[in-house]
């Protein structure tokens, strides 16, 4: 009987975003007319029009303008800046260490505004002409400045994380945001490391490049041992145990660094330099982690926060005046009105379709194709990598996640893990050709045409597809660190 | 409509589908559906598919839904009558306050909100909602002085954590969770099967019960819809709400047994308090609706009855 | 009058969204600070939001910067571009006009007629739920502008 519904749904929906109606009006008018075949006329467009309000009406919502306000005020008060200079001291000296800088400053300024849109532009259009300095071709600083741009989707905070948990119907934002940290380092990790190889190639030829690649499975193979002496100590010690232990790793880690820094006294005057000048700014990952976890706000209140802080700080910088503020507020306007009218038309096209169990036939159809859970979230895996290449992230994650949260969780997939899983999808094809919004701000920073990145962009498109494969089949990559917090 | 034709009528609701209630309301269906022979049939849509309570009930009186089951505390933003429901002791014990919903109050109240566009069907018992804390038992209502404690979306309840001395801190259902694990507050009211079911037990380690209000559910359906049924679709309609309503009883008793026993198994200490001090640090709020004629009346009405 | 408009709408929007942040910063302050905390802050809250995210969208629409797959716009000729963006201006009027205006409409009004009122706060929903025929209006404006400047500059060339 729903036959008839689900056929004008799809039909309308593809129609209309071909011929290049808005996506949000695309949603909107196909869902209404969805509505129109099964309830009459004035009852149906009141309906979607509550809906619509309605919808808006979450306080989890809130942080996403709050997030883009943040970001915005860090990209004009002198935030970002500093923590390029800190990526810097990070790794500079290494091989193709500017695009690692790229990457870096793209993550930790991501992790910051939770935005990509606003970490390609705001680290892209400081990198770009850096990374042309240094001799590097404009495409592949975009490639590199495009992809590393998503990492901060998944490094908390981040509002695509925060719409997840809506369209689950409540899974944890704490949780979400503590799942996202070793995924989102893991694509950094991915992306640089292919960078890196490609430089290799180009300039010392095939067996070069080799070598360095048989570097990185050395890595990898570590990686995979503690891996495994982590689950081991998972399965045999205590909780207590476990959390010293990833406290003793954490301090080695510093100690390394240190260690590294102040073995050249040259370098680690300016190193410690721009460190202290970049600790305000990364204060502001600490507040906003630090302060939900403590308990004096939760998360959606740590978003204002983050305003306030963002704003305080750029004050102090003396890089923003009162006067920039109008400014720098209509334009966290204009991207909120964005979100927001793709999550009202989307809260409506979910209610008829919830109304006509066209997730259940979705699902049953699915699961009727195959029942090995595997399978299913490869096939999952590449019908959302597919809908990623047209569609962006906010209307995927609220259409799909309704449909297949219900069939992986059936199958003992934790909606944290898929979540996950979703949003490094969806990042993926938020870089992938044709269609995609950070894919157009990297290009329009770099002032490149989209086909001539396509070439650069590839090999880094496939290490971001495995690092997702990884994070697919492996859950303790992203419960692993919610789980020893105790979630 | 005419009676060759059949009709399907939708029901959404919030509740799990392991809800009592929920139960209840799917035997209302199966029994809608045997009393009509097919001709009249309920479809049950669980956990907010639809929307949220308050949501649903805007959609019963647009009219794209036919039935959903409200709480009464949600039920006030519709119309002043129901906010009786959710003063504190306002019925003496639970037989009382079963006479009031079988009697001719509890009737008048469901036929009261008919120039609002919904017609009340039966009432759900709900059990009574009582304080759970993180970490400071509850014994009198001093204890709760300085107490963050969450409250719905309700001004009737706000008063109510006033009254008793407590501060009233919003934060929504969705946020509670973390906010008990993180002590973003102290504390929560909630009736036992919704602490067992949301899990706040492993946060909250003490239950006081001292039951201040006794809210039941509402089961109302669409009067746009109501009045297209046939006499005898209604008289369906209503047997089936009236016999699903009795054995939600039961196995509302049951699964609130069952919750105290889980959540004392989960290492929760369920404290019994004296109410005394509790009724009578409440009564300046029960005065304070003298000057409402709706809720006074009703007020005197229910204390009327033995 | 556009520009009037625009300015205007500008100006609500910054207003409103400064006075989201200010309410949820008082929500957390007030905890910290009063005994007693505000207890309204979190619907107010909702409440901006719906407002900031629907005259928002209407203003986007205005600026026709909303997300959407052009490909089979940048391969058209001018000719067939412009059939196009017609094409496409009257589908967003419809719906702004059937499910924000007419839809909308409708909701404001009985919410109005059976005097819902908000939970917390006590203030008539129907006010809140304004906002979604006033974007209506905006938007089809908008697009109506759009169009008939699409129309005249198609005709000069
Ligand atoms: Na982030
Ligand atoms: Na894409």
């Amino acid at each position: 009987m729903e036959f008839f519904e689900i056929f004008v749904l799809v039909f309308s929906f593809i129609i209309l975003l071909v011929i290049g109606v808005p996506i949000a009006f695309s949603i909107g008018i196909s869902g209404i007319l969805t509505m129109l075949v099964s309830i009459d006329m004035i009852p149906a467009l009141t309906t979607f029009s509550q809906r619509m309000a309605t919808g808006l009406d979450s306080f989890a919502l809130l942080a996403i303008p709050f997030f883009i306000l943040a970001g915005n005020i860090m990209n004009s008060g002198g935030i970002a800046i500093r923590l390029i200079d800190f990526a810097r001291i990070l790794v500079g000296g290494i091989p193709g260490g500017v695009a690692m800088v790229n990457v870096l400053a793209n993550m930790l300024f991501g992790a910051i505004s939770g935005s990509a849109a606003a970490s390609a532009s705001a680290i892209g259009s400081i990198m770009q002409p850096e990374m042309k300095k240094e001799g590097y071709p404009d495409n592949f600083s975009a490639a590199v400045n495009i992809t590393s741009a998503t990492t901060g989707l998944s490094i908390p905070p981040s509002n695509i994380l925060i719409v997840y948990s809506l369209a689950s119907g409540g899974v944890s934002i704490t949780a979400l945001f503590l799942a996202g940290y070793l995924p989102g380092i893991l694509t950094g990790l991915g992306i640089i490391i292919t960078a890196i190889t490609m430089l290799i190639y180009k300039r010392s030829g095939t067996k070069a490049a080799m070598r360095a690649l048989g570097i990185v499975t050395l890595i990898a193979v570590g990686i995979v041992a503690a891996y495994k002496g982590v689950s081991f100590s998972r399965a045999n010690f205590s909780a207590g145990l476990n959390r010293v232990l990833l406290y003793l790793v954490v301090a080695a880690f510093a100690v390394w660094a240190v260690i590294k820094t102040i073995r050249n006294k040259e370098k680690a005057k300016v190193g410690t330099k721009k460190f202290l000048d970049a600790i305000p700014s990364l204060l502001m990952l600490v507040i906003v982690i630090g302060g939900i976890v403590a308990g004096f706000f939760t998360a959606t209140e740590a978003s204002a926060i983050a305003v306030l802080y963002a704003l305080v700080l750029s004050f102090i910088y003396r890089q923003i005046k009162i006067k920039d503020l109008p400014d720098i507020f209509l334009r966290s306007v204009k991207t909120t009105g964005v979100v927001m009218l793709l999550v009202a038309t989307c809260l409506g096209l979910s209610w008829i379709m919830a109304y006509e169990n066209i997730p259940q036939n979705v699902s049953e159809g699915l699961l009727s194709v195959t029942s090995n859970p595997f399978m299913i979230l490869l096939i999952i895996n590449m019908i959302l990598l597919f809908v990623g290449v047209f569609m962006d992230m906010t209307p995927a994650v609220l259409i799909f996640t309704p449909i297949f949260l219900p069939i992986v969780t059936a199958m003992g997939v934790d909606p944290i893990h898929f979540g996950i899983i979703m949003v490094l999808n969806l990042s993926v094809g938020l870089c992938t050709p044709p269609v995609g919004s950070v894919l157009f701000i990297g290009c329009s920073v770099a002032g490149l045409s989209i086909d001539k990145v396509i070439k650069p962009l590839l090999p880094m498109f496939i290490a971001m597809v495995i690092v997702l494969l990884l994070v697919t089949y492996i859950p303790d990559i992203s419960l692993w660190l919610p789980k020893s917090l105790g979630f | 409509s005419t009676h060759s034709e059949k009709t399907e009528l939708k029901l959404a609701h919030g509740l799990p589908t392991d809800h009592p209630v929920h139960k209840a309301m799917m035997f209302m269906a199966q029994r809608c559906s045997e009393l009509s022979d097919g001709q009249l049939t309920i479809e049950v849509y669980p956990a907010e598919q639809l929307g949220s309570e308050q949501q649903c009930v805007e959609l019963v009186q647009i009219g794209s839904l036919a039935i959903t089951k409200v709480s009464a505390a949600v039920m006030e933003s519709f119309t002043d009558a129901y906010k009786v429901f959710g003063l504190p002791y306002i019925f003496k014990s639970k037989e009382h306050s079963f006479k009031i919903m079988d009697g001719e109050i509890g009737k008048d109240l469901l036929l009261s909100t008919e120039d609002k566009w919904i017609r009340g069907l039966t009432y759900y018992d709900a059990g009574s909602r009582s304080f759970y804390t993180i970490d400071k038992p509850i014994h009198t209502p001093d204890d709760l002085a300085g107490l963050k404690i969450r409250v719905m979306r309700s001004i009737t309840a706000v008063e109510m954590i006033r009254a008793l001395g407590g501060s009233a801190t919003p934060i929504s259902w969705g946020e509670l969770y973390t906010a008990l694990q993180s002590g973003v507050v102290d504390g929560a009211e909630n009736n036992p099967p919704s602490l067992y079911t949301s899990r706040h037990y492993e946060v909250c380690k003490y239950y006081s019960l001292d039951e201040h209000t006794t809210i039941p559910d509402v089961l109302v359906v669409s009067k746009i819809i109501w009045d297209k049924l046939s006499e005898q679709e209604q008289e369906w309609l209503q047997q089936a709400a009236d016999e699903s309503a009795v054995l939600e009883r039961k196995l509302w008793a049951e699964s609130e047994k069952e919750s105290l026993e889980e959540v004392q198994k989960a290492g929760v200490e369920v404290i019994y308090p004296d109410k005394a001090p509790f009724i009578e640090k409440v009564q300046p709020l029960l005065e304070s609706y003298k000057d409402n004629e709706v809720i006074y009346s009703y007020i005197k009405r229910i204390q009327a009855v033995k | 009058m556009r520009k009037t408009i625009d300015k205007a709408l500008e100006w609500v929007l910054v207003f409103l969204l400064s006075v989201l942040v200010l309410d949820v910063l008082w929500q957390v302050a007030s905890r910290y600070i009063l005994n007693s905390p505000s207890s309204y802050t979190d619907e107010l809250a909702g409440y901006l939001l719906i407002w900031v995210g629907l005259l928002g969208a209407a203003y986007v629409a205005g600026k026709r910067e909303h997300l959407a797959i052009d490909l089979l716009l940048q391969k058209s000729s001018p000719e067939r571009k412009f059939k196009l963006e017609i094409f496409i201006s009257v589908v967003v009027i419809l719906f702004a006009i059937t499910v924000m205006i007419v839809g909308g409409s409708w909701l404001v009004y009985t919410r109005f007629y059976l005097s819902v009122k908000s939970a917390a706060l006590g203030m008539p929903l129907g006010a809140v739920y304004l906002v979604l025929p006033l974007s209506g209006i905006l938007i089809a404006y908008f697009d109506i502008d759009n169009m008939y400047n699409m129309v005249k500059s198609n005709r000069k060339n």
